[in-house]
Parts: C-alpha cells; sequence; structure tokens
C-alpha cells in the first residue's frame, strides 16, 4: 500500500533523496531527513499525500528525487535509481511528477519496472506525464491528471509537449471534454483513468466521462500555484490507500475544492494553503464521500 | 475571461519555404540561439522539430537555408552550442500563441498556453505562477513569487524548458496590460 513518487525539486545540483515523506508543523517537506524547498509542484503534490495517509493510517509515502531546474541532470539521477528504489519500496503505486520529459528515459523505465514492480499502478502528471504520452506509453497508465490544456496535448497524437497544442484542442474555448477525453483514449494517449482539471472536474474511464466534480466553485484556486498538484497527491494517495480509481479522483477532486472553501481562497494564497486545510476537510467529510471511515 | 492573443496556427511554418532548422541539445540553447540571431538581424523563430528529430519537449530555430553559413558562425561567437543542422523544415509546429487574461479584482491572471502568472495590480508584485510540469516551473515559482513584475529577470533568461518559454510569454503579457510595465 506504499506510494512512490519519483520527481525532482528546485535545487540547482540537488542530490538524489530517497526516503519517506514527512510534513512539518510550518508545511515544509522532509524527504528522508532532508528539508526540500516548498513551491508548487512536487512538494505540493507529497503534502497533499501525507495528509492523507496521516488521516487513512496508511504508510507515508515514499519518494525518490533529485535537483533539477530544468536541465535534465537531476531527472536522469532518479531515472538511474529507480529500479533499485522500486525494487526495495515494493510500491503499490508509482507517481510520475515533475521531471525533464525524456522519452527514452521514460521507455527505459516502465519496461525496468514491468520486471521489478510488475503489479505497481502508474500515475502521471506534470512532465512525467507528457513524457509518457510523447514516448507512446500512456495507455500502461492506470491514472494521469492533465488539465484542460494538458487534455488537448494528449488528444493530439502528433505533438511531444502542451506548448505545440493546436488552439482548437485548447481547453478555454469550446472546452468539450467529452469528446477530448474519448479521442485521446483512442489514439492512445490517455491512460485508463484521467481526472481532468478545471472549473469543471472531469473523470474519465477508458475515454468516457464517468463522474463530474464542479462544488463547491472556487474559481480562485486556479491561480493558486500547485493546486493542480495537491488534487494529484491526494488522488495518488487514496489510490495507494486503496480506493478504486475512479473513487480515489473524485474525492480527490472534491477535497481539493473543499480545502480552497475552507481556506477562503485568493489568487495571492499558495498550495501550502491548501495542505494545512486537508486534515479537517478529510475529517469531516472523507467518509461520507468514499466511505473510508477513519474509527 | 478576456482573448487577446490568438493567431491562426500554421501547423508547419517550414513546409512551403525554403527553411532549414537549427537543432539543440537544450530548449535554453534554442532560446539563447534566437536571441543572438535576432540581434544580428537574421528573421527566425522558434518551432518544434518534425517528430522524427524529437527526443521529448524540444525546441528548434528555424530559418532561410541560404543564410545558415552566417548564422551558424553567429551562434559560434555567442558561444551557444548547435547539435545539428538540418536542410528541411517539414513537420515542424509553431509554439501555442492561445495568451488569455482572467481579472480577479485586485489580481490580475494571464495564461499562455497552460502556463499562468498572477500580479497583484497595484504593487505590481507577482504572487502566484503555475501551470506546466517540466522542473523549471518550481524554480522559477520560487524565484518570481513576492517580487515586482519589474525587478525580476524574464521567465525565458532563467528557465530551460518549453514550460518557461511559455511562462514568458505570459510575463511579457501581463506587463503590457499594466499601466508602465510593457516590456522593451
Amino acid at each position: 500500500m506504499t506510494l512512490l513518487v519519483v520527481a525532482t525539486y528546485p535545487v540547482v545540483d540537488g542530490p538524489v533523496l530517497d526516503g519517506q515523506v514527512s510534513l512539518e508543523d510550518d508545511g515544509g517537506i522532509v524527504i528522508g531527513g532532508t528539508r526540500v524547498p516548498s513551491s508548487q509542484g512536487t512538494s505540493a503534490m507529497l503534502g497533499a499525500a501525507v495528509q492523507v495517509a496521516t488521516h487513512l493510517g496508511t504508510p507515508v509515502p515514499y519518494a525518490l528525487v533529485a535537483g533539477d531546474i530544468g536541465r535534465g541532470d537531476g531527472t536522469r539521477h532518479v531515472y538511474e535509481r529507480l529500479a533499485e528504489v522500486a525494487t526495495r519500496v515494493r510500491p503499490s503505486v508509482i507517481a510520475f511528477h515533475y521531471m525533464q520529459p525524456v522519452m527514452a528515459l521514460m521507455r527505459r523505465a516502465i519496461d525496468q519496472l514491468a520486471e521489478v514492480a510488475p503489479g505497481a499502478l502508474l500515475v502521471a502528471d506534470a512532465g512525467g506525464m507528457y513524457a509518457a504520452k510523447a514516448a507512446g506509453l500512456a495507455n500502461r497508465f492506470e491514472l494521469m491528471t492533465p488539465d484542460v490544456g494538458e487534455l488537448g496535448f494528449l488528444a493530439d497524437p502528433d505533438v511531444t509537449h502542451p506548448a505545440y497544442v493546436s488552439h482548437y484542442l485548447f481547453g478555454n474555448e469550446g472546452f468539450d471534454p467529452i469528446a477530448l477525453a474519448a479521442r485521446a483514449r483512442a489514439t492512445g494517449g490517455s491512460a485508463r483513468v484521467l481526472l481532468i482539471k478545471g472549473v469543471r472536474d472531469h473523470i474519465a474511464l477508458d475515454g468516457a466521462i464517468a463522474e463530474v466534480v464542479d462544488e463547491p466553485c472556487v474559481p480562485e484556486l486556479e491561480a493558486i500555484g500547485g493546486t493542480g498538484d495537491t488534487v494529484t497527491g491526494l488522488a495518488s494517495a487514496f489510490l495507494a490507500a486503496g480506493f478504486p480509481t475512479v473513487d480515489a479522483a473524485r474525492c480527490a477532486c472534491l477535497a481539493n475544492r473543499e480545502a480552497g472553501r475552507a481556506m477562503g481562497a485568493t489568487p495571492a494564497m499558495h498550495a501550502s494553503d491548501v495542505v494545512a486545510a486537508l486534515p479537517g476537510i478529510l475529517a469531516d467529510n472523507l467518509c461520507r464521500w468514499g466511505g473510508a471511515c477513519v474509527v | 475571461m478576456r482573448l487577446f492573443g490568438r493567431k491562426d496556427a500554421d501547423p508547419s511554418p517550414g513546409a512551403e519555404e525554403a527553411l532549414g532548422l537549427f537543432l539543440f541539445e537544450a530548449v535554453n540553447d534554442a532560446i539563447a540561439a534566437e536571441r543572438a540571431l535576432k540581434t544580428a538581424g537574421y528573421g527566425v523563430h522558434l518551432v518544434a522539430p518534425p517528430p522524427h528529430l524529437r527526443a521529448g519537449c524540444d525546441l528548434s530555430v528555424a530559418l532561410e537555408r541560404v543564410e545558415h553559413v552566417g548564422a551558424e558562425r553567429v551562434l559560434a561567437e555567442a558561444g551557444v552550442h548547435v547539435r545539428e543542422w538540418v536542410n528541411d523544415a517539414e513537420g515542424t509546429a509553431s509554439v501555442c500563441d492561445l495568451v488569455t487574461s482572467v481579472d480577479f479584482g485586485d489580481w490580475l491572471m494571464v495564461r499562455a498556453g497552460n502556463m499562468k502568472i498572477v500580479v497583484e495590480k497595484a504593487t505590481g508584485v507577482i504572487v502566484n505562477t503555475s501551470g506546466g510540469g517540466c522542473p523549471d516551473i518550481p524554480y522559477l515559482n520560487l524565484a518570481l513569487v513576492g517580487k515586482r513584475l519589474d525587478e525580476v529577470p524574464r521567465p525565458k533568461d532563467l528557465g530551460y524548458t518549453l514550460c518557461g518559454l511559455m511562462l514568458d510569454r505570459a510575463y511579457v503579457e501581463v506587463r503590457a496590460l499594466l499601466p508602465g510595465g510593457e516590456v522593451a
């Protein structure tokens, strides 16, 4: 029931860290005893995942990360260690997050994981998702968590990065998640389940919309860096706790939105505010949402 | 929501012209090359290489084939490492130029593609950046948030990836929208 998060952290030449993740009182993230900078990105994802594990009493997340500011060096170091760490940790869920999208490295990693962690469910967001889709490996994944622009990327078989998505597939106008999710699945650009983050969150199963979550509506969450990352952290942790994937995605959307409402979100707040609000939200609602009742 | 930066996308800008491509190991090399070549007077644009030449989130520079020797000299003098020149730009794709904004009252959010920047109107302080998934995005978030627009380097000078380049487009647009903020 362990979640392994494979990612980077924003420090020049930062060393490889692997270990259990903890959340300090001030919101800081510690990986294997080393504190990493709090930002949007993987620290926000890990913070949310820790809150779920703490609430449910499941194993805390494990992370394999290295410093990378976009040059790809840390990403390469993480991939070099992945097979060894996965063999040791025996994760039930492996989530790829902020990484340099290098197709060859992702292909090798998926081949290795098929050997050393054949039963693990694969999750991808951010650069991990870009690499998986661009490499033609999306259908090996259980869950991907795109935003509306990234859904256009998944649905466009000819592009290798969301920066190249055609206007007509982009999510801001005339957005049709039903058609795009189906197209992404049909063209091999989608995981089995998609959690599509937006003003209305859509959850697609095998290319068809299975759930829509649109309450509470907190538009300010889009402006806060890292609120998509907290959704991914929540969903990954629920999945590792044994929730069915669609339920994990739905509970993640609901918890994130409720946290935004409870904290009175403004565009100047941060993902750490969402993470700090989660314990109360989970305690008050998760039993009702997902049947996971802590006694 | 306001939409103000849309052009017809050209799916293959090199298909009808005698263009070639400089390919690079890293996106920031392509950005540096574009800057050096434009400064030297060349007409260039940043594009995605054709699918068979891509390794991941690649960015290349397209220019007229006949100019490539001189341009290569400019890049060498500027210290920009070129991986390869190819005499064919067919199959390239343009970077998404869809830019939108959302007014949150005291704050303005601008999106470029799926990258976002949020600024407090009264002070010009960047309060949030988000979107994208490359490792320079959390790094740019740490470097930019809490600082005024006019006191930070441009994201494309700090970042290394296409995500950073798209954030730079949002940065330029939000400066244009706020009084006295336009980028030279």
